[in-house]
């Protein structure tokens, strides 16, 4: 048996899809009820801000709750994979010095590993949606596309910065500050309308909100999203796609030199 | 006839500085040029931290040269490393399965030859179970197992075997022996001077990052072993 000729798709493919694997297994298997974190830590996060938002805080939103918990999912998807898969070619400095492999595989299998956990969250969130009595319809066709336009996003901004922390480490930390304020001017909180008109270009630039709004549009409001403004954020998810995918073509084999052991 | 593996005034330098006002980076290998002809096995000898295993990294492409040039015309190149990846959580099955992966295998061919992995490294019942309840020696039989199905035209070895006790280190060498007779092209770094002496018919003695010695390995042996830095025999 030769190793290393095959095929370096196949051999990747088999990398990504075992390493997400062994993730998901590793991270259930280190408490005591097991997998079932992957629901009852979400619900957590989301009892902590209703308790906060739905009864605290005053609001104007009407049926808040369930405007708070679908934008609160969507941003989850996206601030989770990002901040974990921004640093997994940094922790793998170990790794990438004893074998070779594209470094890519990295970013990607966390990725995934997020994206499995997401999808029982976001399970969970449509039974509470129906449960509200909002019931699915014929937008729910749009409902693939938005997560797609989702996915193209968080895999070129957690594939640009998993190239660049290990340039600059310090960036981790300025990511997550960016990240947290994004997370408030991305719309979780409050409606597009209540934005005053002349920054609403400015709303739109970021690329969460439309996508934000899209799942609000298709899950709440029985409405078609918004295809320019998702549109916009496609082209910036495509654009940061290129630009990561660049970056790790050209970075792949400074990595273990740059990388320290740990 | 042309050579395998070419180095010509390789350089390696550390990572960057840590930090901003981190120390300067200190050169591991310093202008390292000799040649590999195939079938060739190479033994590469030196005292700890004289650049033995970042010299292996070159080779393997797992390192870029700082300066200078490497260039390998081999089809495959392993590092035989031992436990690559290795998961504390995962069985004994999924840590080889995983490790075969990395090592350049697809899972189909580890999944193949995951009976033969289980049988020689002699795990038994423990074969499924976590490798956190594994001892050290438990550990390193099935990092063995798996590298042990590696064929690669260049091998690269770090000074790996004589790994769990004392059966299994027969049963180890005599498939590194093997693997030394079938394998064509072998760089193997080793502090094992007779071993190193029954194997390789050329040794490269590694010198605070330079390259002090390069000959036959009676003669360098014999000239390393002059030094206070060889290993007691």
């Amino acid at each position: 048996m030769k190793s290393g000729s095959p095929d370096i798709f196949e051999r990747s493919r088999d990398l990504v899809l075992y390493l997400t694997y062994t993730n998901l297994r590793v991270e259930s298997s280190r408490y005591y009820l097991n997998f079932l974190w992957w629901i009852i830590d979400p619900l957590l996060m989301l009892a902590t801000y209703y308790i906060l938002f739905g009864l605290i805080i005053q609001h104007s939103v009407p049926d808040f709750i369930p405007f708070l918990l679908v934008g609160l999912v969507c941003w989850q998807w996206f601030s989770n994979s990002v901040s974990h898969a921004m640093g997994s070619v940094l922790s793998s400095g170990m790794l990438i010095r004893q074998v070779y492999f594209p470094k890519l595989v990295l970013p990607v299998s966390v990725l995934l590993v997020d994206f499995v956990k997401i999808l029982v969250v976001i399970a969970v969130l449509l039974v509470f949606v129906w449960s509200y009595g909002f019931a699915p319809g014929v937008h729910y066709l749009a409902l693939p596309l938005v997560m797609m336009v989702q996915a193209v996003l968080i895999y070129g901004v957690a594939v640009m910065m998993a190239g660049l922390v290990p340039l600059l480490p310090d960036l981790r930390l300025i990511v997550l500050a960016l990240l947290q304020l994004s997370f408030f001017l991305s719309g979780v909180l409050f409606q597009p309308t209540d934005v005053p008109e002349q920054f609403l270009w400015l709303f739109y630039l970021n690329p969460m909100a439309p996508i934000i709004e899209a799942w609000r549009a298709i899950l709440l409001y029985a409405a078609w999203p918004h295809w320019g403004n998702l549109g916009q954020a496609l082209v910036i998810g495509v654009a940061c796609s290129l630009a990561g995918n660049l970056l790790f073509r050209q970075l792949d084999p400074v990595f273990p030199n740059i990388v320290e052991e740990g | 006839m042309q050579a395998l593996v070419e180095l010509e005034n390789a350089s390696y330098r550390a990572p960057r500085r840590r930090g901003l006002f981190g120390p300067a980076r200190p050169e591991i290998l310093q202008q390292i040029s000799f040649s590999i002809c195939a079938g060739e096995s190479i033994a590469v000898i030196g005292a700890n931290g004289s650049g033995k295993t970042t010299l292996l990294r070159l080779l393997a492409g797992i390192y870029r040269p700082s300066a200078g040039k490497v260039t390998n015309r081999s089809a495959t190149t392993s590092m035989l490393s031992i436990g690559v990846g290795f998961v504390p959580q995962l069985s004994g099955r999924e840590n080889a399965i995983l490790s075969g992966i990395l090592l350049g295998f697809t899972r189909r061919q580890v999944e193949s030859r995951i009976a033969q992995i289980r049988e020689f490294s002699d795990l038994g019942a423990a074969f499924e179970a976590p490798l956190a309840t594994y001892s050290s020696g438990m550990r390193a039989r099935l990092g063995f197992s798996v590298s042990a199905l590696l064929e690669p035209d260049l091998l690269l070895i770090d000074e790996v075997f004589a790994v769990g006790d004392k059966d299994f280190v027969k049963k180890s060498m005599a498939v590194m022996e093997n693997k030394f007779r079938s394998t064509h092209t072998i760089v193997m770094v080793s502090h094992n001077l007779q071993l190193i002496g029954r194997i390789c018919s050329r040794t490269l003695w590694i010198d605070k990052g330079r390259c002090r010695m390069d000959g036959p390995t009676e003669e360098v042996v014999a000239a390393y072993q002059g030094t206070a830095e060889a290993p007691v025999s």
